[in-house]
């Protein structure tokens, strides 16, 4: 009886024996394959400008069989664990991979899809021409505005200032209009009505009145004419949502503790 | 035996027969020599259109201006292909730093977000020619020129995980002492590389360190990028590079940044290693116009040059001709006054009498370890206008009769141009407020800053001051500035390449102020509160970059209009600046007239200064007194003490009222109180460029005591 048990600890000692060095031989042969050494002549193609000769290939290979041999002596030692910047490296290849798998090349039809669904991305801005009486701020503007304004339609002479980037803007878009006036004033150009003295407007300089000559409606470009532009952003996307899908999936399954009292 | 002594005389006397032949002069040329040159083919001269194809814009070009648009612009940007940027750990590409113009936000190397308050108009990356996109190829282990000794301190530099404030130390070794070690190992004289680097005048393939393709294929990179990037009636991007040259041994800076006008380009950029020699740089520049292809050149960082940017004698020593002059102006017609190392305009030495003289001085060589000072005289814009004018008074020629811009030098892609959100411009190195010194070091920073700097070969490592031990990194003497401005008709290659041709230009220190400037005899008859002072002004007078010519004895007018930047302070003053060689004692003069003041005050007549209109800043917290200042200021003015047999210049600055400098927002960003050993507050400013003032006739022919006697005449 007591044989027996000794012989089942032994059998069970030398099958342990066996597995240990099997699995250490394992450990210590390294595969490459072609895929990882043509993705590595690619890279390297695409950063020198010309093919590898016979030594740069060498020491591609070379590089990459050292670096496997550090990383699994690096593994055996533990070194992998709480290191954020394996984490945060790991993070990012999880996300690549999520993103990258994207099945084929869009047809046209998931491109007018995506148009649609992202037309404002490609709107051509509404364009304004029109003119404008000044009153520089350095010079009580609020008030000499309002007066001249309520005067605009008798025949008096306006008294206002010359304004620095010109009387006449012709065909300005709304950021245009930001980047001369300053101070959201574009946004009196929402509602505005044509040929009419509108204002006064407080711009970052002083106080307008202006009159919109003409408007020229904002467009959706034919989705032709901006076809590349669609596709690289389409592409894009489609790489964004399936990152953010996989994260809903799996969120689900954590539950996350942070320490309420923090003190940061 | 004979046999072989005839044989080693034979060969003996064929050496020499050569070399006699080499070096035998006939009429002031060496035939041979010459001949030999007949084989040689110039690189740098072949030409390649990099235009990219692309879907033409379905948005319309707006009209252009007549009266001309102020468009902003930096044409100093470096990024990852630069030599020392890549070791400063950037990896921006060129395409980032357009992106980052156009008003997106890009990385910087320490992991924030850098993004403009406004995008810019037009920009141009310009890596350094020298080494373009080696270092790069250093860092990959796999690429043949990585395997050389030289390479190995770069291997990996940039990988994820070695982009941290902690690397700072080897980087800055590897700057100031790795490299210059590097570029400097030839190959054997019999070696082939040699013999085709002599053939194909391209110095650079004689060179251990270089590879030819990478170089190639780096430039081709940043010239795609330009062009896919450049929107015609929207946004400009200039093909450029800089030509990062200098003295050989007092390392005085003579760096310029080369920007072409088409989508045409070199098929290499001119560096260093073909000359030191900015003559040289023009040389090829000419020869590159003659073929079609125009390029400007634009001086930078003249205060570090050592006295060596605005010389009064060539690179040589030999005097300045008319040749010189000629050749310089075609080819440099603008200066970049301003930038992150300092402002260039004039030194508290070189102009005792100008109470903002004192404004962002670096007064130390571009890149010397340790820290060697620069000589004021000759590093300055003011002065070289002056020099210029002595120059062309004794027959000369006048080689610095150029307009003016700023831009940022900065190295990460995207410039820092606000105080309020600075990162300097050397990525890891300098992109946190302890390592720039404004705010005091943690006590575990101390040794590892300590280590840095014995790196960088600076002696002191920290400075002592009430607040504890602050970083003596040098970066203290850096700053948000500046961008390049040009009035222009609309926002094209062409339209902004003729308006710095024709010198239309002003600078500002990253402040958008905008600043106009006429001068004429009948400006006075303008009406300033008329809707149609500009189109007048251009019809009645010139504008900065121009000349004057002499009228009589009619006495100049001038317009200046200047309006305040609509995110910035308010303006305080606007002044005109004056320098003139007085005809009766040959000597150079200046002075700054304040001209027109903010909130309705006028200049003492006597001081020729405004009065205190009162704009305080507070140190806790930033904020200004509101209400103070004004948002334009204009006038016309004559000048009081004009003389009109001397030559002169007249330029503009527009000065904001004072708001905190950067060092001051580390520092209360941080909790602490402003280094007192810094400016705490700032005055943001334009430049215009100047209009010169030119008299019918007052050169003079010089003398020298004794006379002059050549030996030909005496033959």
């Amino acid at each position: 009886m007591k044989h027996k048990l000794l012989i089942f600890f032994l059998v069970g000692f030398l099958i342990y024996l066996i597995d240990i060095g099997l699995n250490s031989y394992d450990e210590k042969e390294i595969y490459i394959s072609d895929q990882e050494i043509i993705s590595l002549v690619t890279a390297w193609k695409s950063q020198v400008g010309r093919n590898p000769n016979d030594d740069e290939i060498t020491r591609i290979i070379n590089n990459l069989v050292e670096e496997e041999i550090l990383y699994r002596e690096a593994l055996l030692l533990g070194l992998e664990k709480e290191d954020r910047i394996i984490k945060r490296r790991l993070a990012q290849k999880i996300s690549f991979l999520k993103q990258e798998s994207i099945p084929k090349a869009p047809t046209y039809n998931d491109l007018s899809n995506y148009y649609n669904n992202n037309k404002d991305k490609y709107f051509i801005d509404p364009k304004y021409t029109f003119t404008h009486y000044f009153f520089s701020s350095d010079n009580d503007s609020n008030k000499r505005s309002k007066e001249a304004f309520s005067n605009i339609y008798l025949n008096f002479e306006i008294e206002s200032d010359p304004f620095f980037l010109g009387k006449n803007f012709v065909d300005i878009t709304k950021r245009d209009i930001e980047s001369d006036f300053g101070n959201n004033f574009s946004n009196h150009f929402d509602s505005i009505e044509l040929d009419k003295w509108l204002g006064p407007f407080r711009s970052a300089f002083g106080h307008h009145i202006i009159y919109v000559t003409s408007y020229q409606e904002g467009f959706y470009p034919d989705i032709n004419k901006v076809l590349k532009k669609v596709e690289v952003d389409f592409m894009l996307y489609q790489k964004d949502i399936a990152l953010e899908k996989y994260l809903n999936e799996i969120k689900s399954e954590y539950k996350i503790y942070i320490n309420p009292d923090l003190q940061i | 035996m004979k046999y072989f002594r005839n044989l080693i005389i034979i060969i003996v006397s064929i050496y020499v027969i050569t070399l006699g032949f080499v070096f035998v002069d006939v009429g002031d040329t060496r035939p041979l020599v010459s001949l030999f040159k007949k084989l040689q083919s110039d690189s740098a001269l072949k030409v390649v259109d990099f235009s990219v194809d692309k879907e033409t814009s379905s948005k319309s070009k707006p009209a252009p201006n007549l009266n001309r648009n102020p468009y902003y612009g930096d044409l100093h940007v470096h990024t990852k292909y630069s030599f020392d940027a890549y070791v400063f750990g950037v990896t921006a590409s060129p395409d980032d730093a357009y992106r980052y113009a156009k008003g997106e936000g890009i990385k910087h190397p320490l992991g924030y977000e850098m993004k403009l308050r406004e995008p810019l108009d037009f920009y141009s990356v310009t890596d350094h020619g020298f080494y373009m996109g080696m270092i790069q190829a250093y860092a990959d282990t796999t690429t043949d020129i990585s395997q050389n000794d030289f390479a190995e301190p770069f291997h990996n530099l940039n990988r994820l995980e070695n982009l941290t404030v902690e690397s700072a130390g080897q980087r800055s070794n590897i700057f100031s002492s790795v490299l210059a070690g590097t570029v400097t190992q030839p190959y054997p004289d019999w070696h082939p590389k040699i013999i085709k680097a002599y053939l194909t005048r391209n110095t650079q393939n004689a060179l251990k360190s270089f590879d030819y393709d990478i170089h190639k294929s780096a430039w081709a990179d940043i010239a795609r990028s330009a062009n896919e990037h450049n929107d015609p009636g929207h946004f400009t991007a200039f093909i450029g590079y800089e030509f990062t040259t200098s003295t050989n041994i007092e390392g005085g800076n003579l760096h310029r940044n080369v920007i072409f006008e088409s989508s045409k380009a070199s098929i290499r950029p001119w560096t260093r290693i073909d000359s030191i020699n900015p003559e040289d740089l023009w040389t090829w520049q000419d020869k590159l116009r003659d073929k079609g292809i125009d390029t400007i050149s634009m001086p930078h960082n003249s205060n570090g040059s050592n006295g060596q940017m605005f010389e009064m004698e060539t690179f040589y020593g030999n005097a300045i001709t008319n040749d010189y002059a000629e050749k310089r102006m075609r080819n440099e017609p603008i200066v970049e006054i301003t930038q992150v190392k300092g402002t260039s305009e004039t030194h508290p030495l070189l102009s005792p009498d100008d109470e903002w003289a004192d404004f962002e001085i670096m007064d130390v060589r571009v890149g010397s370890r340790p820290p060697t000072y620069s000589k004021p005289s000759g590093s300055y814009v003011r002065e070289a206008y002056l020099n210029g004018l002595t120059m062309e008074f004794t027959r000369q020629g006048n080689p610095y009769k150029f307009g003016l811009i700023g831009s940022s030098d900065t190295h990460t892609g995207g410039g820092a141009f606000e105080e309020s959100n600075y990162w300097s411009k050397v990525g890891l190195l300098d992109g946190d407020p302890e390592n720039r010194g404004s705010v005091p070091l943690a006590e575990e920073n101390i040794e590892r800053l300590d280590e840095y700097m014995r790196a960088f070969n600076q002696p002191i490592s920290t400075v002592n001051l009430d607040q504890g031990e602050y970083a003596n990194t040098g970066f203290t003497q850096w700053g948000a500035s500046g961008l390049a401005a040009v009035w222009a008709e609309e926002n094209t290659r062409e339209s902004i390449f003729n308006a710095f041709r024709r010198k239309e230009t002003f600078a500002t220190t990253g402040s958008r102020i905008a600043v106009r400037f006429f001068a004429g005899y009948d400006l006075s008859s303008i009406n300033l509160n008329s809707d149609s002072v500009i189109s007048e002004a251009y019809e009645k007078g010139v504008t900065m970059g121009s000349d004057l010519l002499q009228d009589n004895d009619k006495i100049p007018e001038f317009i200046v209009w200047a309006q305040k930047d609509k995110n910035g302070a308010p303006l305080q003053r606007v002044q005109i600046i004056k320098g003139w060689i007085d005809v009766n004692s040959g000597r150079p003069k200046e002075k700054v007239f304040d001209v027109v003041c903010s909130d309705g005050l006028e200049p003492d007549p006597i001081t020729n200064r405004c009065p205190d209109n009162g704009a305080k800043v507070n140190i806790n917290d930033c904020s200004i007194t509101k209400n103070v200042g004004s948002s334009e200021l204009k006038t016309t003015w004559k000048d009081p003490e004009f003389v009109n047999v001397d030559k002169s210049f007249y330029y503009v600055r527009v000065l904001e009222n004072p708001t905190c400098r950067w060092s001051t927002w580390d520092a209360i960003k941080a909790g602490y109180k402003p280094r007192e050993d810094l400016h705490e507050t700032i005055q943001e400013r334009a430049w215009s460029s100047p209009i010169w003032y030119i008299p019918d006739e007052s050169d003079v022919d010089v003398i020298p005591l004794g006379g002059t006697v050549s030996l030909r005449d005496l033959n």
